[in-house]
């Protein structure tokens, strides 16, 4: 797509914002499908007609979130149907390879938080190229995150410090990555396993960037909690089994607007913001369901269900969570693509060396 | 169905090729135990072909070579899992013995109170998913956040002391142990049931007193059997995968069945996996070797049995109760503490907040219900593939117990031994085998029901084949002979005859191989589609994420449906079905 048609198109979804804007609250609610562009009907009848229904692997949100996201999808385009697979990254990523290797196309769609996986599956051709309409929306920053258009950012997130506050007062908390490895916090601090996730997987990578893989065996001396999912942190932290972690922005935050007794400190050596990626598969027997969940991925209903689950966004016309700080006052910090497609499997391996699991 | 059909066609004489000819020679029954032969290929031999083929050859050039079992054991961590894997074994086979003799000798021998109520622990235990007990004990036993813990700090006054770690490995070994005892509890119930008081009383004439009978002459007599179950919990746990994958990664401690799961992470190394599995074969089938050298010498018990008068030994008013006390302590740790911890998460925002009013809610299971559209399909796939393998693996078992029992061909015992042989296959390296065989052309099974229902009738086929067997021997052939006398075929002596007798026998099985369906998960994991997801697989997923509570409700509708099925086959078939196959 080159940029005039691409620019052409805003203008179009312009109006259809301006649109959906209008329904005050009725659409938002999701109980009447939202005004959609020529191309989203397109894509939406061609779905319809064709009885296709979308399989959507992730690992960006917690279940909660990502089957809420499956069921919004299924009230805006009333008859589609989401099949929603959440797990970790790696987890995700073995039961595509089993898949391929069986080949048997079971994934529509593709969502992970490795970009290992993207880069490989690109090479492999394995990935049908599509520029959502949709893309127009997106905050620039977060676009062209693979220069051929295979895979978009769909989701953002951050790896920060999360704690339980009944156990630690605020002015106590761990202020910079370096602080957990104090050692006030032995057998305090909780962490998720690089192998499984991929929030896991780019902290690790940052951290050993940072501080160098010494950072990880003076961790080991803090003994601390190994789960798999980086969500599992959050469990760990509201259960009272561990006081401090390294933990994701949105679900610590989602869990403490329950009740439960959390917060998070932004560290002052850097908060890892987390670019999450998105792809259709090659061959799907759903191809306009597959681009029409993308492009809902990527719409105002599914950036407000985000938002309602304290998930930073990739737009920048849905106000944020109540609370929410701005992460342009934060330091941020990433790796770079040829870091984390490298790094991970290095640090996997370093991992199981240094932690025995 | 084929039998009768069959018969009826040779006495067309309008054979036109050769090979009609030669199937018309043959004997109707050549053909069913043909296609039995068939079937049973296709389901146990063909996958471990395919497993030890794959392990042999070079996953892209198909070369033989010997690399993948350089990879599989080209590492020491590699070795310290298989290591860690015989410890684990051991050990949990270790603690079952110590919970379920003294329970099984109680319950068959004495007259101590409550036997029912002991009975129904074991059932308990054993519907109980292990890696759904495992859930509930890190929640009993979590080293800061866990009741007992936490009830330990209270009561010794110092803050985060531990009386009992889950995340070590006596934890998970006795976590395992805790669903894993009613397998020794059987064996050596139904042992202990067969040993005749004659026995006793000939030690008791002679001036031995209650104790020293039964450890010098009952439980000697049974000890063999004993040990055949400690064998079996010993498999069992070396091929569990669930409770070493959910406590094994915070104890840090990694085992067979997780190492073989990491080959598998991508790229997956399928042959890799099939290679390092191979020692776990190699073991399962020389314990089943000694297994059955022990049982072969049970002879002399049964022999005895029967015939003589069998009286419960009159224990003391307090052995009776030490023993009931040991019963409940037992209950408690392998039934109700977890049930409860797992009933309280189900209903709690956060389980670490424990019991208070705003604790609770019911937004897990809202969530699971009417918010979550892959719970309903996996309650539903669950049950559907349970009662399709077992009715499967039912038919199939019996087929082949009339087949082998009636002598109806040679080389029958052929047959029983392919029935038999996945009892020796570790749930997870069978799936490997399985998805070798299976999942991709030409068959492309992956991600179908079909390939479930296969796996899980394949897996519980030796335990259908006991149970059609063993109701097959109670059977004398007269009656169906009388059947055909009248002119009846074989098939209407099996629809009349055969079947109805064998009613209990048959749905006892089916009840067991049900059971063990809804709970499964190793093989699973590995063969899982996202429109065949079982609630175990479900589970295992949620677990990824520590999402306890929601897992604890999900957890809570598996039980609660199983124990639907399991009292409405009780009603029908009396409450001790698990032991018929003895």
């Amino acid at each position: 797509m080159d940029s005039i048609t691409s620019s052409g198109r805003r203008g179009i979804l312009g109006l259809g914002t301006a649109l959906a804007l209008g329904l005050p609250a009725l659409g938002a609610r999701g109980q009447a499908p939202p005004a959609m562009t020529d191309h989203l009907r397109r894509l939406y009848d061609a779905a319809r007609s064709r009885n296709e229904q979308v399989t959507w692997y992730t690992s960006h949100y917690n279940s909660e979130t990502a089957e809420q996201l499956g069921r919004a999808f299924e009230a805006d385009f009333p008859g589609m149907k989401a099949n929603v697979v959440r797990t970790t990254a790696q987890v995700a990523f073995q039961r595509l390879s089993q898949d391929m290797r069986a080949r048997v196309q079971n994934c529509d769609v593709f969502s992970s938080t490795d970009f290992g996986h993207y880069t490989q599956l690109k090479a492999d051709g394995r990935f049908e190229k599509y520029s959502p309409e949709n893309l127009a929306h997106v905050i620039p920053a977060l676009r062209g995150i693979d220069p051929d258009g295979f895979y978009h950012t769909t989701s953002t997130g951050t790896v920060l410090i999360n704690y339980n506050t009944t156990r630690v007062p605020p002015e106590e908390a761990p202020k910079r990555w370096t602080d957990l490895l104090d050692p006030k916090w032995a057998n305090r601090v909780t962490v998720g396993h690089p192998s499984f996730s991929g929030y896991v997987g780019n902290w690790v990578v940052m951290m050993r960037k940072l501080y160098g893989w010494d950072y990880f065996k003076r961790l080991e001396r803090n003994k601390p909690q190994i789960g798999r999912s980086i969500n599992d942190t959050v469990t760990m932290l509201n259960s009272g089994e561990r006081w401090v972690g390294a933990g994701p922005g949105a679900t610590t935050l989602r869990s403490a607007s329950r009740g439960n007794p959390l917060a998070i400190q932004y560290p002052e050596d850097g908060t890892l913001l987390m670019i999450a990626t998105t792809a259709i598969m090659k061959g799907s027997r759903n191809p306009n369901a597959a681009k029409l969940f993308v492009e809902f991925l990527l719409s105002k209903r599914s950036c407000e269900i985000q938002v309602e689950n304290y998930s930073e966004i990739v737009r920048s016309d849905v106000p944020t969570f109540p609370g929410g700080r701005d992460l342009s006052t934060v330091t941020l910090i990433q790796p770079t693509v040829e870091e984390i497609e490298k790094g991970i499997p290095e640090v996997k391996e370093l991992w199981r060396d240094t932690f025995g699991v | 169905m084929s039998t009768t059909t069959i018969a009826a066609a040779p006495r067309a004489p309008t054979a036109r090729s050769g090979l009609l000819r030669r199937i018309q020679v043959l004997e109707p029954a050549t053909l069913v135990w043909l296609a039995l032969i068939g079937v049973l290929v296709f389901l146990v031999a063909w996958p471990i072909a395919e497993l030890v083929a794959s392990s042999l050859r070079h996953p892209r050039t198909g070369d033989w070579t010997l690399s993948n079992y350089a990879a599989a054991y080209g590492r020491a961590r590699y070795v310290d899992a298989l290591l860690n894997s015989l410890a684990l074994g051991a050990l949990s086979a270790l603690i079952c013995a110590v919970l379920a003799v003294p329970m099984a000798w109680a319950c068959s021998r004495t007259d101590m109170p409550g036997r029912g109520f002991a009975w129904f622990t074991v059932l308990a235990a054993f519907i109980i998913p292990p890696y759904l007990g495992a859930v509930g004990w890190i929640l009993l036993a979590g080293p800061n956040s866990g009741w007992i813990n936490q009830g330990w700090s209270f009561v010794t006054g110092t803050p985060d002391s531990t009386l009992f770690n889950v995340y070590t490995f006596s934890g998970l070994a006795l976590v395992i142990a805790l669903h894993s005892y009613p397998f020794i509890f059987i064996f050596a119930k139904s042992a202990l049931d067969l040993v005749n008081s004659e026995m006793e009383d000939a030690a008791n004439i002679l001036g031995a007193g209650t104790w020293t009978t039964t450890l010098k002459v009952t439980l000697p007599l049974v000890w063999p059997t004993i040990l055949a179950g400690i064998i079996l919990v010993f498999l069992e746990t070396i091929a569990l995968f669930g409770t070493p994958a959910i406590i094994g990664i915070p104890a840090r401690i990694n085992v067979v069945t997780t190492q073989l799961w990491q080959f598998f992470e991508a790229p997956v190394r399928a042959e890799v996996a099939a290679a390092y599995a191979m020692p776990l074969l190699l073991i399962t089938l020389m314990l089943i070797g000694i297994q059955r050298l022990l049982l072969s010498r049970k002879s002399y018990v049964s022999q005895t049995g029967k015939g003589g008068e069998r009286r419960p030994i009159r224990l003391g008013p307090f052995w009776r109760w030490a023993l009931f006390g040991w019963c409940a302590f037992v209950c408690l740790l392998s039934v109700v503490a977890p049930m409860i911890a797992l009933v309280q998460a189900s209903f709690a925002k956060a389980w670490g907040r424990g019991f208070s009013f705003d604790n609770l809610t019911l937004q897990n299971y809202t969530f699971l219900l009417f918010e979550h559209d892959a719970a309903w399909g996996a309650v539903v796939n669950t049950f559907a593939y349970s009662a399709t393998s077992a009715t499967i693996a039912m038919v199939l078992a019996l087929a082949i117990a009339y087949v082998v029992k009636r002598n109806l061909m040679p080389f029958g015992m052929a047959l029983a031994f392919l029935c038999m042989a996945p009892f020796v296959i570790p749930g997870i390296v069978m799936a490997i085998g399985f998805y070798a065989a299976y999942a991709g052309p030409p068959l492309t099974l992956y991600g179908t029901a079909a390939l479930m229902v296969l796996a899980f009738t394949t897996r519980f086929l030796p335990i259908a084949y006991a149970n059609g067997a063993a109701g097959m021997q109670m059977i004398h052939p007269e009656m169906e002979e009388a059947v055909r006398i009248l002119g009846g075929g074989r098939l209407t002596a099996i629809r009349r005859v055969v079947a109805p007798l064998l009613k209990k026998a048959l749905l006892g099985g089916w009840l067991l191989v049900f059971i063990l369906a809804t709970r499964e998960l190793s093989a699973a994991i590995f063969l899982v589609g996202p429109e065949t997801r079982t609630i175990s697989v479900l589970l295992y997923d949620l677990s990824e994420e520590g999402n306890l509570e929601s897992l604890s409700a999900l957890g809570g509708i598996l039980l609660v449906i199983t124990l639907l099925f399991v009292g409405a086959g009780m009603r029908l078939i009396g409450h001790d079905f698990m032991l018929r196959r003895h």
